[in-house]
């Protein structure tokens, strides 16, 4: 899969389309988007199955809520990503989703640490590649852990043992570092 | 400047599109991005960085997805509607004015109900008020024609009283003749006024019909004289009726005759006969 599918329509003409519940929109932002909206919920929930349809949820919900969001205060996708995210950390929190998967805990654990050896999903990506050799790997744990896999900042402290403020300042050199990678 | 470089090195910026902020810290950050245009300059690069990130990271879904999900929203009943509102809350906005509309058609029932039962009741007591207005009315007009009777009954009744004091009224009983030898009557002439009256309350004489009546007479030596015609009813409204004036009376006489009178008294209906005392 490409990293980005060139569509030539701008952000604000989409975003009006959506909220006058133009439903091309959907089908342009899908066509841009459910691969990184899906590459965040199946870190989160690795089940295929379960992770379509948490995006299916996710379209629905972005379909009927186009207009609460407010373009003054961020992206669309910062707003879908988010979306996304809470609707699929709500599942694995969701207390029939911890008793589907109580015998796939160690299988996530294995996943968990394979992602800290920097064995990802698209790890075979050149892109990833390029990107992972200029990306610090203490730097790229902990963003990973915040941006994928549905942890707060907070508790990757507690889980990697480290201060808070080390976690927030590691964050933000990752995210530097991305920013001069993509430029 | 300053503090919005400090702002941008602190971090929060980085938290805030990753989700991490609580909503006032959130507020925050997006009231500094309105304040500051490198604040949100900075925003932006974080976001579309974080964008492409997650875009190097993208899983392919199953090709069947797309489709699915776009069946889906096209079938929501939210694509017919074009305004910009969450379709969910106009849903559920409706539902609850309906709700609330059905709660103000059951108070104006109510209402109605209350107001014609109100309706209802007043006529009720509008009509017995009437009855009784009625009633009393009746009453009232009773009353005061009992007491006009009584007042005038107590005049005459005063007028017989004194009567005895004045010598020159002469109380003249008539008896009964043969034709009803039961029947009698009393009759007060004043001789020096020429006054006549008969007595209602001492007349004993059977209810005349309705072509005939008494005529009084009066004989005055021996020739009779036209007094004036009455009628006897069971329920007298006098007592004392004035008849016309004679002077120089010997005897009174009643006798029954057409309705009106007769120029001469018909004297085998005469009923009743009294000669004045000296």
């Amino acid at each position: 899969m490409a990293p980005a599918k060139k569509i030539s329509i701008s952000e604000d003409e989409l975003v009006s389309k959506l909220k006058s519940q133009d439903t091309t929109a959907v089908r342009t932002l899908y066509e841009m988007y459910s691969g990184a909206l899906m590459g965040i919920i199946s870190r989160i929930i690795p089940q295929t199955e379960l992770a379509e349809d948490l995006l299916q949820e996710t379209f629905v919900k972005i379909w009927h809520s186009a207009a609460s969001y407010d373009s003054s205060k961020g992206r669309l996708f910062t707003w879908m990503m988010n979306i996304a995210r809470n609707l699929s950390i709500d599942k694995v929190r969701s207390r029939d989703f911890r008793n589907a998967v109580k015998n796939q805990d160690i299988e996530n654990n294995v996943d968990f640490i394979d992602s800290q050896k920097e064995i990802t999903f698209n790890a075979d990506l050149l892109g990833i590649k390029e990107m992972v050799n200029s990306l610090k790997p203490e730097y790229r744990t902990v963003l990973d852990m915040v941006y994928f896999k549905g942890y707060t900042h907070v508790e990757a402290a507690e889980e990697l043992n480290l201060p808070l403020g080390t976690v927030k300042t590691r964050i933000r050199m990752a995210v530097g570092e991305l920013r001069k990678y993509f430029n | 400047m300053e503090e919005a470089r400090v702002y941008i090195e602190s971090g929060i910026l980085e938290l805030f599109v990753l989700g991490q902020l609580n909503a006032q810290e959130q507020a925050e950050v997006e009231s500094m991005a309105a304040k500051y245009p490198e604040v949100k300059q900075e925003l932006e690069a974080i976001e579309i960085a974080m964008e492409q990130y997650a875009l190097l990271h993208a899983v392919s879904p199953s090709e069947k997805l797309g489709e699915k999900i776009m069946s889906h929203i096209s079938l929501d009943p939210a694509t017919r509607i074009t305004l910009p509102v969450s379709p969910l809350a106009s849903e559920i906005n409706n539902q609850q004015k309906i709700r609330t509309l059905r709660f103000a058609l059951a108070a104006c029932i109510a209402l109605l109900a209350i107001s014609v039962a109100a309706l209802f009741s007043t006529r009720n007591a509008l009509r017995t008020a009437k009855d009784q207005i009625a009633e009393l009315s009746v009453n009232n007009q009773k009353y005061t024609s009992t007491v006009n009777y009584m007042r005038s009954e107590n005049e005459d009744l005063r007028k017989i009283a004194d009567m005895k004091s004045d010598p020159d009224w002469k109380a003249v009983k008539l008896a009964g003749t043969a034709m009803d030898p039961k029947a009698s009557m009393m009759v007060y002439w004043h001789v020096s006024g020429k006054h006549v009256m008969m007595d209602n309350s001492k007349t004993v004489l059977p209810a005349n019909d309705n072509i005939h009546q008494y005529q009084l007479w009066a004989l005055v030596n021996g020739k009779p004289v036209d007094l004036g015609v009455f009628d006897v009813r069971k329920d007298h409204s006098k007592i004392l009726v004035n008849m016309k004036d004679i002077a120089g009376a010997q005897t009174f006489a009643v006798t029954l005759e057409k309705k009106g009178g007769s120029p001469t008294p018909t004297l085998d209906k005469m009923i009743v006969a009294g000669n004045v005392s000296i």
